[in-house]
């Protein structure tokens, strides 16, 4: 294969971007931090002609946060100034905290939130939180611009809803519910900082009965994309958590997931981890929930 | 005990401000005026023949300047068994065929990286694919593909210990039981990847800088292979990252960077991938070692029969060594009045098993500490009580093998059961919780000359100058552990100077002293110690000579060496500074330098080492039942390693161990389909980072080793050996999942707790 | 098309041509021949090649030379100046027995500092978390963090 020659853009406006983008074809790639896509270069797995990197351009790196648009994270934020960040730690802390977990501090200090995403890898770690919160993408392309939820973005490994030209120039989180909380809880073989063998993000809703009024739950690393457990959030909803019926969810939780074999967990294992570790991301979501009061 | 003034003190590294500041130079660090960047092309197939190679296109690329396969070297075989020669199977390049997936095929030079991996792409080389085997059983059955003609069953070497009547002892024993373990591959994962860089001399001499363990080795074999003298090939080790084992051989990029030095009249200079390391690169032997084991009714052992098939890879490289060593340690630890080993190497078709730290312990010692603890449990006896029972003591002899001159065993296991609070732990813990115990013994060095070296094992010249310093010069090659240090000690303290009166230079085979067989074995500090010792004694010799003339003193006094002077034992104004004596001896000898010669080859020492070192290792674990996550809380070690030279050293080396054997226990494992290494990379190759290390507590049981250097032997490389047993042992007490197959993963744990 | 891009390395300026595939880690080690910072793996996963960049540690293997252009780097050459006073982390790191075979230990200290300017006071934990993309296979981190907590001590004292 080819030794890894390309050249490199810094547009100063998205709108540059989208033009250098559009212009190198199927050989462009965009990037932000670049921890994934320059060891996927190194790697030979992809071989771009054109690199269009989006760190020159300016506003793209900001977080901002209004009670009533919620949450926005620029394609350019850093993982490390996401999980920083008063208002994400404030009102996101599910969101701080998986961008807190993700990998170690050099590519935190490197790689981005938005990222992460788009790299679709079926593990990636700060996917299922934001699934979980109803996050959407906003993205700009030749056609102008346009947001979906972040539920239809994942297409397969690697691959995305993006069109070609297209950038992902946010991701948008909406205030989450009254009483609510999100867990995510991811495994491996080693304790920490690691890549997920299987993860599992929730965001849960009580109403003043303390019953499940809203519950998301996406599972990751055990399918093609982080998948949603829509059987077992139906199990949930209106109904009172107790051991039995979030285990019965849990179980649910499991169904929805194809996972495979691979260096890092057998598709056993994953199944099952799938059902434990729904069970501890509700139950933790739960605590949390029931502190909050109406 | 005799005071010292340097030995036993926490001294730092000599090199600790060259390596924080960045300004120690590792083999990859060198850039040579007109060097060329080299490149291997690797057989992407498990096992193949070679049908034909063209090269021209790689040849005609713009900034190639040589490219070479096997045709193009002198075809002659190496190995480090050379006092067997049929044991040596390797090519530099691959002549006719291909053995594993990675097996070096041809190499480029070009002007840059870039330019020489590209010339690989070009080229084309046609191979005829052969049946392959994977493991060892499939290796051994009838009908195998052959890997090397001169060995058709695919096993390339056995060893054999026997003593005692096994059988006898077995069909009377109280309580006999036996067991299979199976121990897997792991990788050194030393931090530098491995680089070599050669220069041709004006002379035609070669000049090597490489990162090596054995520098010695690297000089003979090379020189050999080239087809050139031992004395055409300078080998200079700079500051080496981490070996483990795992830089003890002549490599194929040695060889490559060498040879094309030579054609091409420039440097050349290889440094491997991480990719590369992992895929291709020495492993740890995985072994199916399968152990029966005899004991009385009150516990005490009556026999041992072993018998282990090690999984070689396609090559001996260090095999013959740890099928040997692997037998020998199946006897260490305990007294077995009789005992019959059985050790086998076995060819298959998967990137070759080498030297890695413990070097047959881990494995050989996993199966008897479990063993022992399974025994422990059907016999109802505490395990440590059973390890006091049957433990060796100093003067024990293993039969035409060793006799253990400094023992501290039962201390060791006495301590940690201590410290650990073993006995109230083992009856309860809250649930999850688990508490076990593992064992280790090691060599200091070995004793068997495989290497067939003409020269002493060790070597020390010590040039001492009237400014009062002194010059060693040694073969003997710091990789990291702190050597350079630790001999600095020694050779300080016999002199009575300070450590900053010592200048060194070590490991460069045209400076020093002939030779010195490498940083291997844990022999550095024993062999080369024992050297130095040697040459300083002739050195102190001529200086008190020289203040006994001078003062005139009575035959009957002693002389001492101390803060930097000469002088008669209790007189201490009768003296002089240690450099006013050099220069009086000097003058005496009309301007004659002084300097002294020492060396060291362990003789009448038995088959393996001149001394054992011994030690006892508690875990505790928290298992989390519903995943099967492992989390050690803590670690307990106490270990006799003799004399402690250098406390701060020793504990670093015990430190380190322990994150190598916690790895091989729980995380650590190459990820194989076929012949294939699926994780090559330190995301999926899973050694434990910081917040994974338990906290830990140890304690050095002192003994005097009669045969080492200021009654000092091994220290840390053994204590890789109990981590993994002792966190088997613990896992079962917390789950009563008994793991036989290492690693102990998540999911054999629910497997084996019918959770999954 | 080679760009021009301006390094600022440890207080130096440095004007250059660089192909834009080219790493942080191969300009610093082969162009300016600083070769302190070391290559251990190439994929963000070992540490050996962290330098701060704009004052954060970053894997510099994984830092493409032309997005480096017009920022501040400091790399383990730049820690102690002068040559003469070694920097506190070098410092401890000597004196605790961090260093053994050395390799791992220029990016351990670049991490270290980035982590005493976040957190002058790190508990053991919040050290070993810190760490925890910087691989050692020699020391079992035991004494590195030893090391960095005797720095953070000194660094304090040092202030006061």
């Amino acid at each position: 294969m080819p030794i890894p020659r390309f050249d490199y853009f810094a547009p100063r406006t998205v709108d540059e971007a989208v033009n250098l983008l559009a212009q190198a074809g199927p050989d462009g790639r965009v990037m932000a931090g670049g921890t994934d896509l320059l060891v996927k270069i190194r790697f030979r797995v992809i071989h771009p002609a054109a690199i269009v990197g989006l760190k020159k351009i300016e506003g793209l790196e900001r977080i901002s946060f209004s009670r009533n648009k919620g949450l926005t994270i620029g394609a350019t934020a850093l993982l490390a100034d996401v999980a920083a960040s008063s208002p994400v730690r404030r009102y996101y802390p599910g969101v701080a905290q998986a961008a807190d977990q993700t990998a170690n501090v050099q590519v935190r200090n490197m790689g981005t939130v938005v990222g992460n995403l788009c790299n679709a890898s079926p593990s990636a770690d700060n996917a299922p939180t934001l699934l979980a919160l109803g996050a959407r993408v906003r993205i700009t392309g030749p056609g102008g611009q346009r947001s979906m939820s972040l539920e239809d973005f994942f297409r397969g490994p690697g691959m995305t809803a993006l069109e070609p030209g297209e950038i992902v120039t946010a991701v948008t989180v909406p205030l989450p519910p009254p009483r609510s909380a999100t867990a995510y809880l991811s495994l491996s073989a080693r304790a920490k900082l690691d890549c997920s063998a299987v993860g599992v993000g929730v965001m849960l809703a009580l109403d003043d009965r303390d019953r499940c009024k809203d519950l998301r739950i996406f599972v990751g690393a055990c399918a093609p994309i982080p998948v949603r457990a829509g059987g077992a959030e139906q199990v949930l909803i209106g109904e009172k958590l107790t051991d039995s019926t979030v285990e019965q969810a849990a179980l649910e939780a499991a169904k929805a997931t194809q996972p495979i074999d691979d260096v890092r967990a057998s598709a056993d294992y994953r199944y099952k981890m799938a059902t434990v570790l729904t069970i501890r991301a509700i139950m933790d979501a739960r605590k949390r929930a029931l502190r909050k009061k109406n | 005990m005799e005071k010292h003034a340097i030995i036993g003190k926490d001294i730092p590294r000599t090199d600790g401000r060259a390596k924080a500041t960045g300004a120690a130079m590792y083999t990859d660090d060198f850039k040579l005026p007109g060097m060329l960047h080299g490149k291997l092309l690797r057989s992407p197939l498990p096992h193949a023949r070679i049908v034909h190679i063209d090269v021209s296109k790689a040849r005609a690329l713009p900034g190639v300047k040589c490219v070479i396969t096997g045709a193009d070297t002198p075809k002659i075989k190496f190995g480090n068994w050379r006092l067997f020669p049929a044991t040596q199977d390797e090519y530099p390049l691959a002549v006719d065929k291909v053995r594993f997936i990675g097996d070096e095929v041809a190499a480029v030079a070009a002007i840059d990286r870039d330019i020489a991996e590209e010339a690989l792409e070009l080229i084309e080389v046609e191979y005829e694919e052969l049946p392959a085997v994977f493991d060892v059983d499939a290796a051994i059955a009838e009908g195998a593909p052959v890997i090397h003609e001169q060995s058709p069953g695919n096993i390339s070497i056995d060893r054999k210990i026997n003593y005692g009547d096994v059988d006898k002892a077995l069909a009377e024993a109280y309580y006999v039981r036996e067991d299979t373990f199976t121990v897997h591959a792991v990788s050194h994962a030393y931090l530098e990847p491995c680089s070599s860089l050669a220069q041709v001399d004006l002379d035609g001499r070669i000049t090597i800088w490489t990162s090596t363990q054995t520098p010695y080795i690297v000089q003979c074999l090379l020189a050999a292979t080239l087809g050139m003298r031992e004395n055409d090939v300078r080998v200079i080790k700079p500051y080496v990252g981490g070996g483990f084992g795992g830089k003890m051989e002549l490599r194929t990029w040695e060889f490559c960077a060498a040879f094309m030095a030579k054609k091409t009249g420039r440097p050349v200079k290889f440094t491997l991938t991480r990719e590369e390391e992992l895929a291709y690169g020495r492993r740890r032997h995985p072994m199916k070692i399968r152990s029966k084991v005899g004991f009385t009714k009150d516990g005490i052992l009556v026999g041992k029969d072993l018998k282990i098939l090690l999984d070689g890879g396609a090559y001996n490289s260090m095999g013959p060594t740890a099928t040997f060593l692997c037998g020998n340690f199946g006897a260490m630890l305990y007294r077995y009045p009789s005992y019959r080993f059985l050790g086998e190497h076995v060819y298959t078709n998967k990137p070759p098993a080498g030297a890695m730290r413990g070097f047959g312990a881990p494995q050989s010692l996993f199966a008897a500490e479990s063993q022992m603890n399974l025994a422990a449990e059907e016999l109802g006896i505490d395990p440590i009580e059973l390890r006091i029972k049957n433990a060796m003591v100093t003067g024990d002899r293993i039969p035409g093998v060793a006799t253990i001159s400094s023992c501290g065993f039962i201390e060791s296991l006495k301590e940690v059961a201590k410290m650990s609070g073993w006995k109230s732990k083992r009856r309860r813990l809250k649930d999850g919780r688990g508490i076990g115990v593992g064992c280790y013994s090691f060599i200091s060095g070995g004793v068997f000359n495989w290497f067939n070296t003409q020269y002493p094992f060790s070597a020390a010249e010590i040039r001492a100058y009237a400014d009062g310093t002194v010059h060693l010069l040694t073969m003997a090659s710091d990789i990291g552990q702190g050597s350079d240090t630790v001999l600095k000690q020694i050779l300080a303290e016999e002199l009575g100077l300070k450590m900053e009166d010592i200048r060194i230079t070590s490991a460069d085979t045209a400076m020093t002293p002939q030779a010195d067989l490498g940083s291997w074995g844990s022999r550095v500090t024993l062999m080369a110690g024992n050297s130095i010792l040697k040459a300083a004694r002739k050195i102190k010799k001529q200086l008190a000579g020289a203040v006994s003339a001078k003062f005139n003193l009575n035959v009957i006094f002693d002389i001492k060496f101390a803060d930097g002077r000469v002088f008669a034992a209790g007189k201490p104004d009768r003296g002089m500074s240690f450099g006013e004596a050099v220069a009086f001896v000097q003058k005496a000898n009309r301007g004659e330098p002084l300097v002294a010669r020492g060396s060291y080859t362990p003789r009448g020492k038995g088959l393996v080492t001149p001394a054992f070192s011994f030690g006892a290792q508690v875990a505790e674990v928290e298992v989390d039942k519903e995943t099967g996550l492992v989390k050690v809380k803590k670690m307990w070690t106490a270990h006799d390693c003799g004399t402690v030279l250098n406390p701060m050293a020793v504990e670093g080396q015990l430190d380190g161990s322990i994150q190598m054997g916690l790895g091989y226990a729980l995380s650590e494992q190459f990820v194989m389909d076929g012949g294939k290494t699926l994780n090559t990379t330190f995301l999926d190759y899973k050694m434990p980072h910081a917040p994974d290390m338990p906290p830990g507590e140890s304690v050095c049981i002192e003994t005097y080793e009669p045969e080492g250097p200021m009654g000092a032997k091994e220290a840390g490389e053994g204590l890789v050996s109990p981590t993994a047993p002792a966190i088997a042992e613990a896992v079962w007490h917390a789950t009563g999942f008994r793991c036989k197959d290492l690693p102990i993963t998540p999911e054999k744990i629910l497997r084996g707790t019918g959770k999954l | 098309m080679k760009h021009s891009i301006t390094l600022n390395v440890n207080g130096d300026t440095y004007n250059l041509a660089v192909d834009p595939w080219r790493t942080l880690n191969e300009v610093l080690r082969e162009d300016l021949n600083l070769t302190g910072t070391k290559f251990g793996c190439g994929s963000g996963d070992c540490g050996a090649c962290t330098v701060m960049l704009d004052g954060r540690a970053v894997s510099s293997c994984l830092t493409l030379a032309v997005e480096a252009d017009g920022k501040e780097i400091l790399t383990v050459e730049g820690l102690a100046p002068s040559g003469e006073k070694l920097h506190p982390i070098q410092e401890a790191f000597i004196e605790k027995g961090a260093i053994q075979c050395g390799f791992c230990t220029p990016g351990m200290e670049i991490a270290a500092l980035d982590l005493l300017r976040r957190n002058p006071g790190p508990k053991e934990d919040q050290i070993r978390e810190a760490l925890a993309g910087n691989l050692c296979r020699c020391t079992g981190y035991a004494k590195i963090v030893e090391a960095v907590q005797d720095a953070a001590d000194k660094m304090k004292s040092n202030q006061s």
